[in-house]
């Protein structure tokens, strides 16, 4: 994660929280290319990424106001709402993974240092930490994060039972977390 | 089992939640312990931030020009096409109970010294979720905005913070809102300057104000006061 122009992006956010039109055009062209890089990630047609990030920036639009309370930093909360639109899209069902959720969610009070450290120190580990695992379950956590693959599909993707699956998916989330705070 | 085995469960729940595995019973769970449970809902944020690592490999792809006019046409659709005055509508709900609060205000004294003529403009302030509302009385007269809180307040140990901006400007400090149900402050030069659309909003912040000049806490919300004029 890029941590230069971390203030403008957040100052933006504020901003438009506060209605401002102009900071959320910048804020958009700062921030498009990469969201937009999310969005075809996920879904691969460009028709439905451009739908799914014109869909991301209504809700950024929408809930600037709450972006402080969730405790993210600013790339990072960007991304998780186009990657989860996305996905919501991918799986054409609006429900369960709404940026809606934010609301409901327990203010943070600002970045922990832990979020601090994750979001400087960390966040370039993880291509390192998954590649310290087998390659079946990095793929596997690759295919839940980036395809919205359920435990069904992973499942049937690498021929094992549901709880096998479960079980194998678990274990590499905790050493994955693990790696990541060595 | 409480002090090794329950962080790791709710840490991999947290992780299943931010990758959209939970279904079902385990996603409402899930989704209840977003709301009540602080350690929950920090690690889903902590995982958030970790996972979305996973997309530092990819290069920014530029989006066509047709994406941003759609998004704007959708948000701001009334920003060109609709003359103030269409907005008119609006103020109707809020006309009586600005009202009552200019008798409450020239009542109560606030209003004492013989105003000059300006005009007198009322909005209200109201979160998405209606959990803070804010009444607003921009008096151009004496370039000053009455606040009166009808629902919700700063956390506790933080302020209140009143912000403005012009169309098109920067979102400026209009001044601190320590305490109180209501408060009156003088606005600065350049919002008092404001000619068309005024843009009032209200955060929370810690005390002594948003170190940064911009809203660093929540925003409850905004609203746009439009045909703004010091003349009458």
């Amino acid at each position: 994660m890029k941590t230069d122009g971390r203030d403008e992006i957040e100052a933006l956010i504020a901003q438009t929280a506060l209605g401002s039109q102009t900071a959320f055009a910048d804020l958009y062209d700062a921030t498009s290319g990469k969201l937009f890089a999310v969005c075809l990630r996920v879904l691969t047609e460009r028709a439905a990424a451009e739908d799914a990030m014109q869909e991301t920036y209504v809700k950024v639009w929408k809930n600037a106001g709450r972006y402080q309370v969730t405790g993210h930093s600013p790339m990072t909360w960007l991304i998780t709402i186009a990657r989860n639109t996305a996905i919501d899209r991918l799986r054409a069902r609006h429900v369960d993974h709404d940026l809606a959720d934010y609301s409901e969610r327990l203010p943070a009070p600002g970045l922990s240092p832990e979020q601090a450290a994750i979001a400087h120190s960390e966040a370039k580990r993880i291509t390192q930490c998954l590649d310290e695992l087998d390659a079946d379950r990095r793929a596997a956590i690759s295919g839940a994060y980036l395809q919205g693959q359920s435990y069904q599909e992973l499942s049937e993707q690498f021929d094992v039972p549901l709880n096998t699956m479960r079980t194998w998916l678990r274990r590499s989330l905790i050493a994955l977390r693990e790696c990541m705070a060595r | 089992m409480t002090t090794e085995q329950a962080p790791d469960q709710m840490d991999v729940k947290a992780a299943e939640y931010a990758l959209g595995l939970l279904t079902g019973e385990e996603l409402a769970e899930a989704k209840r312990l977003l709301a009540t449970d602080r350690a929950f809902s920090q690690a889903v944020t902590d995982w958030e931030m970790r996972l979305a690592s996973m997309t530092d490999d990819l290069a920014p792809v530029a989006p066509p020009p047709a994406v941003k006019q759609a998004l704007f046409a959708e948000l701001f659709p009334t920003a060109e096409r609709k003359p103030w005055w269409a907005k008119l509508w609006l103020w109707q709900g809020v006309s009586a109970l600005s009202v009552l609060l200019l008798v409450f205000l020239l009542s109560s004294g606030l209003g004492s010294p013989p105003p000059e003529s300006g005009p007198l403009y009322t909005a209200e302030i109201v979160s998405e979720a209606g959990d803070f509302r804010v009444v607003a009385v921009v008096d151009k007269s004496t370039n000053e905005v009455f606040l009166t809180r009808t629902a919700g307040a700063a956390p506790e140990g933080r302020i209140l913070q009143v912000w403005a901006h012009g169309e098109g400007e920067p979102a400026t400090s209009v001044g601190l809102w320590p305490e109180g149900d209501t408060v009156r402050i003088a606005m600065p030069q350049e919002i008092a300057a404001v000619e068309g659309i005024l843009t009032l909003g209200v955060s929370e912040e810690p005390v002594g104000g948003s170190p940064t000049g911009s809203p660093t806490g929540r925003v409850f919300g905004t609203v746009d006061i439009p045909g703004v004029s010091s003349r009458l």
